[in-house]
């Protein structure tokens, strides 16, 4: 885990009102696994980070991606190249690719995209068969980047790929890599029940000590999407009881 | 020259006066970047007698200037913590309290007896903002009978020190300040966090699926300093301040208000190494106006 104050490096549009931060972080960079995440400061910001699955890494840069959903994703946006951001990570547990599968598929919608370009890249350098599925309301809202052998695109009004949702779009695979809103993952445990998924929660301190970001498991009792998070088996998750709908509330 | 930066506190010798405070720093195994040096005492996340689920999310949500939790004391039981954690703590240069809850006054008695000499157990926090249910729910930290009786309860049972981490949802803090005082306290740790709520205008329902949380962070720290303050005039044992500290400055004003000590918790969550920077900022402002100990900062506290 590291703390460092890392400065933009660059930003670029993947889709309508989706965009790709990229800082300098270089020991989170050489540290980062596909599926974890990093917990971003900012100032003037809100009180608390806010986590962000890592997009890419190369060199000693990392990417997130994300929208203007509330104030402060809109304040990140505002800022430029050369501005700090506090970065803490690597944080949680990423996906797991070991086991010998031969195929993976990785279903995503809209900016559940965020972990799966890292999860192509160590799929594919792990010699695994990729195919690459990502799914929005709207082709405008397709994250324009694809990584892997094949890729599907699917969205809710047929106007780019497949029209539906990446679930349904999405083939059998030995291993299923997803993320996603909750309600489309609780439809990826329904088809694939040992799929790995990454789920989204409200965070408090992204280390293990507030006990907020509480994932309700089947077998009872719930732990921490930020420590033993934010991947799990779907089947091992309480999806009635697991928030679909996660607005921060910064009010000031 | 570096300023002396110890104190005295309800029967314990610190090296500095910055402490982690409960719920904010788990069982001191994760906040790996923090600098240990800085850190003059921890208390544990709150345990009762037996594990607790906790409550379903969501859990905390952030307000202007804070934040709102309601994690319904999520803990292993006071078996498992002797196990998994007091054997770590007994290696620590620091010494460790624990947060201690209960539904009756004798279940902190019995919570304070199994954890009485046990190594690495070096005091009590008692939490007094738990309801009593023995008493309708009624929260032992609101009533001064009911306070004291938890704290005679646990003063009973240890030699350990005790200290009761006061609620601030009171009218007069001063009242349950002394109570406690007079059922034994060595020290008060002013204060726990405000209930508050806030509402999904979506949804058209409250936020946490708990309804109420504590509310913490810079938010609500004019309001502790206040009762902090309020709670040192009316008592002769140590208080430590504790609300939305977040720089040294911040625990300053605790300190010159009258408090022996402060407790850094919601801050940890956005800096892991909070608690070194404000102690080192204390230690700077104090080199800065030429003291050379903690002990000669001037204080504003006259007595009641």
């Amino acid at each position: 885990m590291f703390l460092l104050d890392a400065p933009i490096t660059g930003r670029r549009q993947v889709a309508r009102g989706m965009f790709v931060l990229a800082m300098h972080a270089p020991e989170i960079a050489g540290a980062v696994r596909a599926g974890q995440f990093v917990n971003l400061g900012w100032s003037p910001g809100p009180l608390l980070r806010r986590p962000f699955s890592v997009y890419g890494s190369e060199g000693e840069h990392i990417e997130v991606v994300l929208k203007a959903v509330g104030a402060g994703t809109s304040e990140l946006l505002a800022m430029e190249v050369g501005d700090r951001i506090s970065c803490l990570g690597p944080l949680g547990r990423g996906f797991d690719l070991t086991g010998g599968p031969k195929t993976v598929a990785l279903v995503s919608g809209g900016l559940g995209v965020a972990p799966m370009p890292l999860a192509a890249r160590d799929a594919m350098a792990a010699g695994l068969h990729v195919t690459w599925v990502h799914g929005a309301r709207a082709a405008a809202e397709l994250c324009a980047e694809a990584h892997g052998d094949v890729v599907v695109w699917a969205t809710d009004d047929g106007s780019q790929g497949v029209q539906g949702t990446a679930v349904t779009a999405a083939p059998d695979a030995d291993l299923v890599l997803a993320c996603g809103p909750n309600r489309m993952l609780a439809a990826v445990a329904e088809r694939w029940p040992q799929a790995q998924v990454a789920v989204e929660t409200y965070m408090g301190c992204g280390t293990g000590v507030c006990l907020g970001c509480a994932v309700p498991l089947r077998r009872g009792g719930y732990d921490r999407a930020c420590k033993e998070g934010p991947v799990y088996r779907a089947a091992e998750i309480d999806w009635s009881s697991l928030p679909s709908h996660l607005p921060y509330a910064v009010g000031a | 020259m570096t300023a002396d930066m110890s104190v005295a506190i309800g029967g314990l010798q610190l090296r500095g006066p910055v402490m982690a405070a409960s719920g904010t720093f788990g069982y001191g195994t994760e906040v790996p970047l923090l600098e240990r040096r800085a850190l003059a005492a921890m208390v544990s996340k709150g345990i009762f007698l037996r594990p607790r689920e906790g409550t379903a999310p969501p859990r905390i949500v952030e307000t202007p200037g804070g934040m709102l939790n309601a994690i319904g004391l999520q803990g292993p039981g006071v078996e498992a913590l002797i196990r998994d954690y007091a054997p770590r703590w007994a290696e620590w240069d620091f010494p460790v309290l624990v947060n201690i809850n209960g539904e009756s006054a004798s279940e902190y008695g019995e919570l304070a007896a199994q954890l009485d000499g046990v190594p690495g157990v070096a005091g009590f926090e008692i939490n007094i903002s738990c309801p009593n249910v023995e008493q309708g729910g009624l929260y032992f930290g609101n009533d001064p009978h009911a306070a004291a009786a938890v704290t005679e309860a646990v003063r009973k049972r240890t030699k350990l020190p005790v200290w009761v981490k006061l609620t601030p949802m009171v009218s007069d803090i001063g009242i349950i300040a002394r109570a406690v005082e007079s059922a034994g306290a060595d020290a008060l740790c002013a204060i726990n966090t405000f209930v508050g709520m806030s509402i999904d205008l979506n949804a058209y329902r409250p936020r946490l699926s708990f309804r109420t949380g504590g509310l913490s962070g810079p938010a609500i720290r004019p309001l502790a300093v206040n009762l902090a303050h309020q709670a040192a005039r009316a008592v002769r044992i140590p208080v430590i301040g504790v609300g939305g500290i977040t720089r040294s400055e911040d625990a300053l004003e605790f300190l010159v208000a009258g408090c022996a000590a402060v407790q850094v918790g919601t801050a940890t969550f956005v800096n892991p190494k909070a608690i070194a920077d404000v102690h080192d900022g204390i230690a700077a402002f104090l080199e800065s106006r030429g003291f050379n100990a903690l002990g000669e900062l001037p204080r504003y506290l006259p007595r009641d």
